[in-house]
């Protein structure tokens, strides 16, 4: 018993540094999300949904590949996509920036959005640099927690940061904070959802520029080569448009997606 | 303050399917555990260094460091090592059973040197050999006096496997994380899960006082 005990003890910290299996080749790419972030992508009872959904069903589509979309949550979406092994990518609203391409590749811009504040009405909060000096709500390690770090310093004890944006609202609704700033996507179908809590929205596109979704694929990721032409066409030929009117209720920016760079 | 039952009874079967999953996992990882404490705990009261020191060690490390690490380690490190690719019912499992076994070792621990040596040297004095005084003389009357410290262990098991939601397993708190991603609203899942784990931890309550009137 005891030297089995060993054994096992032993192979648990070995393994700790490894990480490393053999994977077998298949035919259908293995594609993660972090299905919580409505309207985007998020479980509707045991399907996943969203606008990301359905756009990457129109680029496999086109690329004429098959795949599976598997639910695996932020952090192990990473870790899977950073190894490559089991998943070939990761779609769940990733945002391209210069510290994530050190790591990772990104597909072509898919998506144009930028971050909203979200305040009370009567609030006198009315851009990002207003929010210096205030308690303010993020998700944490999304582009709006890096952008108030910015702002506020990234060790400002009033930069509470949550583990989801749902957390994050809740807090600016019991008054613990005085905005929350996130994705505009979900600001805006949080205040949808919430018709009758007295919120507004606010944009400053001098602080908060526009970001631009990609899809993360591994380092020297040869998928990459074959979606983004098949991204291209899906923008080009009017899909992409039927998609984000059905998501959005609003003509997207192709130009501003097509040349962003 | 507006409390949407709807959702929860539009997730409902989903919530039961998770605490299917949530029972399963937790019932496996009670019994891996409880077996492997059970080897864990005579290894560590042996005298033979080369057993009694990586027991110690297993139960440093495991008591030590959190479950949250281990689950994501177990899950990323060990799983795929021996299956090829993750699987995080598999990773639950073995995270929250070698986990649990840290902990009930040093129960037993507890339980075996509660009992007055003199029975160990009268059964010895008897004819009985190591391995025999601790089948039939001890430990029956160990895991007797434990029964309520175990208790508190299995609570703290089901609870703490709602932490698997991290590795996408799908029990009950994933199907809560669903609720709270499509909806962005947060009571009506947590308070969900909350009042079903309530449920699981006062059957197994009910469950172990039985037992321990029985034994």
């Amino acid at each position: 018993m005891g030297k089995r005990m060993l054994t096992l003890l032993a192979v648990c910290l070995i393994t700790v540094m490894a990480g490393c299996s053999s994977g077998s080749k298949e035919t259908t790419y293995k594609i993660a999300t972090d299905a919580a972030y409505a309207p985007m992508e998020y479980m509707d009872k045991d399907k996943i949904t969203g606008f990301d959904v359905d756009f990457l069903e129109a680029v496999m589509k086109e690329a004429g590949l098959k795949y599976e979309i598997v639910n695996t949550g932020w952090d192990p979406m990473l870790t899977e996509v950073k190894s490559g092994e089991t998943y070939a990518a990761g779609v769940s609203s990733i945002s391209i920036t210069d510290e994530r391409k050190q790591s990772y590749d990104y597909s072509i811009p898919y998506f144009e959005s930028t971050n909203m504040i979200l305040v009370k009405e009567d609030s006198p909060i009315a851009g990002a640099l207003d929010l210096k000096d205030k308690k303010v709500a993020v998700q944490l390690s999304t582009t709006a927690d890096s952008l108030m770090a910015g702002i506020m310093g990234n060790d400002s004890p009033l930069l509470k940061r949550f583990d989801s944006n749902a957390i994050a609202l809740l807090e600016l609704d019991s008054g613990g904070v005085d905005a929350v700033v996130a994705d505009i996507a979900i600001v805006r179908e949080y205040m949808k959802n919430n018709p009758d809590k007295k919120f507004k929205g606010i944009l400053d596109p001098e602080q908060f520029s526009a970001e631009y979704y990609g899809i993360l694929f591994p380092k020297g990721s040869e998928l990459k080569a074959k979606l983004d032409p098949a991204i291209k066409k899906v923008l080009e030929n009017g899909t992409y448009t039927e998609v984000y009117k059905k998501w959005f209720g609003e003509e997207p920016n192709i130009d501003n997606v097509l040349n962003a760079k | 303050m507006d409390f949407r039952f709807d959702i929860i009874w539009d997730y409902g079967p989903l919530l039961l399917k998770g605490s299917l999953l949530t029972i399963g996992i937790s019932i496996l990882a009670i019994l891996i555990g409880s077996i492997l404490g059970l080897g864990v705990a005579i290894g560590k009261m042996s005298t033979k260094w080369y057993l009694n020191w990586p027991m110690n060690g297993y139960i440093h490390f495991f008591r030590g460091t959190p479950l949250y690490v281990q689950i994501l380690i177990v899950h990323f490190g060990v799983v795929p090592l021996f299956m090829g690719q993750t699987n995080p019912i598999v990773a639950a499992v073995t995270a929250l059973a070698l986990n649990s076994a840290a902990y009930t070792a040093e129960i037993y621990r507890s339980g075996i040197q509660s009992i007055d040596k003199g029975q160990t040297e009268a059964s010895y004095s008897l004819g009985m050999t190591h391995r025999q005084t601790m089948r039939f003389v001890i430990l029956p009357q160990a895991i007797k006096r434990t029964i309520p410290a175990f208790g508190n262990e299995f609570i703290v098991l089901i609870k703490d496997s709602s932490l698997v939601a991290l590795i996408a397993a799908p029990e009950i708190m994933y199907w809560s994380n669903a609720m709270r991603g499509q909806y962005i609203r947060v009571w009506e899942p947590y308070l969900a899960a909350a009042f079903i784990y309530l449920i699981l931890t006062y059957s197994l309550n009910k469950l172990l006082s039985c037992i321990e009137r029985k034994l």
